[in-house]
């Protein structure tokens, strides 16, 4: 046996315990838990052992398994891009009308994204273009014909616009699911126009398209700060110890701050006087990812709601001269007027900004705002510049999301109910059996010694693939298990391969060592290129498929990437100690 | 123990002008049925709602399917699903939404009850009614008046003022799921079913995964056959090509003659093929390089007769094992696995057949046209010469 051999043998070992070690906290929430707290990782991280790693590197099931709803929301950015170009539409007329240049009425083409404008005479309409070409900078002119002239949406603003509609649709779609307190929840885009959206534990399909389907509701509302109300209540009635609810300041307003969204809702219950309500600010340390809270801060608002978004025509992140993030925001005709009134009669109080029921921010009025152009300056002392500017840019998305919300439709639901996931468990394990104890018995049986060598090669491939999927956070679906199996047959054809080739060697009337070092050798190359064409596929597949299909395609990568190492490696190392570390002078193959 | 003997000597070459026949003449029947029949789609590609049910007792698919006409719902389609005792039934409906087309009219006539609308137009695809008024409407009093027409209504949008003065408004059907349970559980105190499975594709979406499906299988039959040409000759290329065609084509012959749902598995099925089947090709192709090293001068045909030959146990016990792998989803698997892996099977069968009838002998064609070419080229530049 030469030195190495020794390294070889030293890293299969070692592979094969990093595998199993990968595979403890998945033995412990599949075994040890109760099936109820499978998905409850701060369980798990209990009752797993020291030394194990940590609780989030365990094999999930997909929804396909554990029951669930999967959806995917499109975004139509069409009736939304439909409904800017009018407004823009009105906001030109307006604005001309407002610099002198007299009527001018606007048309617009819903399906083209164009806008007419008509002007009195040729005349008018030429000094009208090069204005509103210098002001309109998201518009080009399409034609000029006489008094009329042709505008057309720019593509990249059509490109840009449904960005942003999609990430506003997001941010809505977080924080509701926030709200309905689901967990393990992901979200995430897919493609340009639509949202995948994945429940597990969910089983009513019709509540979640409601909770997720309808538009957002933007309102700026009253904060009362009149009365200390906050602080009486904390003082007459204090909530329990253990409940984490705690008594702060925030521009020297009293308010309460809590982890747990409902705890705080329940104390405060009952207290709130009947015209006002009390609701919730979505706190953020930046040690939770985007979309989640780790806490949240109350306010008392009227029940009134004055203003809604729809009065809401634009609203942008800039930077100030200061250097200061701010967002500005602009009203529609009747809605400047409203705003106009409200700023007016409510000097020095705070108004918040409120999405679906969560205040984005309660920025203070300092004076009257008359022409419906507002602008609200992100303060709050140390914070660095980078964090006020993105404040601005969540602000600003929050206040687009409810000016002019892109409508989502469902597109796609898939919901499996928890007793059916139970059974397809149960039936795919049982298939997963059957396939591996044939293809072990078979290759026993058709190859005996070298058989048995390349069945052990096979365990090691399908811990090497659970351990692999534990370790990239990949789901098991249906599909998956199918996958799981099939890449079985597919690694264990490279030990075929080999074996036919050593056999081969043998029939030439060469020594057993030479045989088996040859027969790797020689077979290497042919491996190496079925495993590479059959990886070519499986990685498009995991590129273009979404759901279960693509839980397939990541078992298939991962199995074939491990069957490289068991079927050539760990085969030969096994191999290799049969015919020169005990000298057999036979193969058994 | 060994099932095929270690040299074997069939004239696989002999034979290639019959089994290219065969396969051609075979092939372009499925793509012609293909055409005329097309694909049993599944709700992935086509679009539509459907809804999983398990009964407590035992039930006929024919009663489930008068239950659900007598609880109005007409276009479905009901079929038992597993073994009988499990009394699971898939039902299928086309419809997305609520609104069909005599569903719509109903309800645009209700809508012109509620006020100054101007015009009404129904977008069936994706369940919506679009309403434009001259004056602000109750969106409750929408909603209601569409509801009171039978179609059950999620929302009604209120899009706000357009210029002019006018309002548009938007309203959204309620989808199909929920009108299953209603249906089947019309008449009854408790429902004696539960509903398991809700699988509902808009119709743009199955359009998008559709598209993206055979986008996957060229992108990936082209990366596949860069890399045999690749790694092989550039002859090698069009024999590995045609032979990863006749797989897929020869498993959607599978799918269009058995009817079984063609859907995003049946995708994943056709990829998978695409990348192992070739995996006997190359085993033949790396021997026949092989060999043409080791017996150089010896006739093209003579040398792929030997390398097919010497190959043939691997080729079949490959094929072999991974097929044996996929018994226990023949067994217990039901629906879309039971599906995936007889469409695996017939993948592997195929694939198996291609490498050494279609991938093999077309090296020779390719070979044999190159010479020709050689020939004539020669031919042609010597009187030049001359």
């Amino acid at each position: 046996m030469n030195r190495s051999w020794y390294w070889r043998l030293g890293t299969v070992i070692g592979v094969a315990l990093i595998a199993v070690w990968f595979l403890i906290p998945t033995y412990y929430s599949f075994v040890v838990l109760p099936k109820a707290d499978r998905n409850n990782v701060e369980m798990l991280a209990k009752v797993l052992p020291k030394w194990a790693p940590p609780a989030t590197y365990r094999l999930r099931l997909g929804l396909d398994l554990q029951g669930g709803i999967h959806m995917v929301m499109r975004v139509d950015t069409k009736t939304a891009l439909q409904k800017r170009v009018e407004r823009r539409g009105d906001s030109i007329v307006a604005y001309l009308r407002e610099k002198g240049f007299g009527e001018v009425t606007s048309v617009a083409d819903p399906q083209l994204l164009e806008l007419a404008l008509t002007a009195k005479d040729p005349a008018a309409m030429d000094k009208i273009q090069p204005e509103v070409v210098k002001d309109y900078q998201d518009f080009n002119v399409v034609s000029r014909d006489g008094n009329k002239l042709l505008l057309g949406l720019k593509d990249n603003q059509v490109s840009r616009f449904q960005e942003d509609a999609v990430d506003q649709a997001m941010l809505v779609i977080r924080r509701r699911i926030d709200k309905w307190g689901v967990a393990e929840v992901d979200v995430r885009k897919l493609g340009t126009d639509a949202i995948q959206i994945s429940l597990p534990g969910q089983q009513d399909p019709e509540q979640a398209k409601e909770l997720i389907g309808t538009t957002a509701q933007l309102e700026f509302r009253m904060v009362d700060d009149t009365q200390p109300f906050f602080a009486n209540l904390f003082k007459s009635n204090p909530p329990p110890a253990d409940s984490g609810i705690t008594l702060t300041k925030e521009d020297g307003f009293p308010q309460l701050v809590g982890k747990d969204r409902d705890g705080l809702l329940a104390y405060v219950k009952g207290h709130v006087p009947a015209d006002r309500e009390v609701l919730l600010e979505c706190v953020q340390d930046g040690t939770v990812k985007k979309g989640s809270c780790n806490g949240y801060r109350t306010y008392l608002v009227d029940k009134s709601v004055p203003l809604t978004g729809e009065s809401l025509a634009s609203a942008d992140a800039s930077v100030d001269q200061m250097g200061t993030p701010e967002v500005d925001l602009s009203f529609d005709a009747q809605g400047g007027k409203d705003f106009g009134n409200l700023t007016e009669k409510n000097v020095g109080k705070r108004m918040a900004i409120v999405l679906d029921d969560n205040v984005n921010s309660a920025p203070r009025i300092n004076e009257k705002i008359p022409n419906g152009r507002a602008r609200i300056t992100l303060g709050g002392a140390g914070k660095g510049y980078d964090e006020k500017l993105q404040e601005a840019k969540d602000l600003a998305l929050v206040l687009k999301a409810g000016a002019l919300p892109a409508p989502v439709s469902v597109g796609e639901i898939r919901q499996v109910g928890a007793s059916l996931g139970d059974e397809l468990i149960h039936k795919g394990s049982m298939a997963v059996v059957v396939g591996f104890l044939l293809v072990v018995a078979f290759m026993a049986m058709y190859y005996r010694g070298a058989g048995l060598i390349a069945d052990v090669a096979l365990l090691l491939n399908a811990a090497l693939i659970l351990a692999g999927l534990a370790l990239f956070n990949a789901t098991l679906t249906l599909p998956g298990l199918a996958g799981f199996i099939l890449t079985l047959g597919i690694a264990v054809d490279a030990n075929v391969l080999i074996n036919e080739r050593i056999r081969e060697e043998l029939a030439m009337g060469k020594s057993a060592r030479v045989s088996v070092d040859q027969g790797y050798d020689r077979a290497f190359w042919t491996i190496f290129d079925a495993h590479v064409t059959t990886l070519i596929a499986a990685l498009i597949l995991f590129f273009t498929g979404t759901g279960p299909v693509r839980g397939f395609a990541t078992t298939l990568i991962i199995g074939l990437l491990a069957s490289l190492f068991t079927s050539i490696v760990v085969t030969r190392v096994i191999s290799t100690y049969v015919v020169h570390g005990r000298n057999a002078q036979t193969v058994s193959v | 123990m060994q099932i095929i003997k270690h040299k074997t000597n069939i004239d696989f070459i002999g034979k290639r002008k019959p089994a290219l026949f065969i396969s051609t003449v075979l092939n372009l029947a499925i793509l012609v049925g293909i055409a005329i029949f097309g694909f049993n789609f599944g709700v992935d590609f086509a679009g539509g709602t459907v809804v999983e049910v398990k009964f407590n007792h035992d039930v006929h698919a024919d009663e489930v399917r008068h239950r659900a006409q007598q609880g109005g719902l007409h276009d479905v389609t009901v079929q038992g699903i597993g073994s009988s005792d499990e009394h699971s039934f898939l039902i299928r409906m086309g419809g997305v939404t609520q609104l069909t087309k005599e569903s719509a009219l109903t309800a645009e006539q209700a809508i012109k009850g509620v006020g100054p609308v101007q015009t009404v137009y129904s977008d069936l695809d994706n369940g919506l009614v679009n309403v434009r008024a001259t004056q602000k409407l109750d969106p409750a009093k929408l909603k209601a008046a569409v509801e009171a027409t039978g179609t059950g209504v999620k929302e009604v949008r209120d899009l706000g003022p357009t210029q002019n003065g006018a309002e548009d408004y938007q309203i959204v059907a309620s989808g199909m799921a929920d009108r299953v349970f209603a249906a089947l559980s019309h008449g009854l105190d408790k429902p004696d079913f539960q509903q398991d499975r809700v699988d509902y594709v808009g119709p743009e979406i199955g359009k998008q995964l559709r598209n993206r499906g055979v986008m996957a299988l060229f992108y990936s039959m082209l990366a596949i056959l860069v890399y045999v040409a690749f790694r092989f000759d550039f002859k090698f290329g069009p024999g590995a090509l045609l032979a990863m065609v006749h797989d897929v084509i020869m498993v959607s012959g599978y799918y269009l003659v058995s009817r079984r749902e063609f859907n995003l598995t049946s995708i994943a099925v056709l990829l998978t093929i695409t990348g192992y089947s070739i995996n006997d090709t190359i085993v033949i192709y790396d021997r026949i390089r092989e060999e043409m090293a080791r017996f150089k001068g010896k006739p093209l045909p003579e040398i792929i007769n030997i390398a097919v030959n010497d190959t043939l146990a691997r080729t079949i016990l490959t094929s072999g094992v991974t097929a044996i792998s996929l018994i226990g989803l023949l067994i217990f698997g039901v629906g879309e696995i039971w599906d995936f892996a007889a469409a695996m099977m017939v993948g592997i069968i195929v694939g198996t057949y291609s490498s050494v009838y279609i991938a093999s002998p077309l090296v020779i064609w390719l070979d044999e046209r190159a010479h020709h070419k050689a020939k004539h080229g020669q031919s042609a530049s010597e009187p030049k010469a001359a």
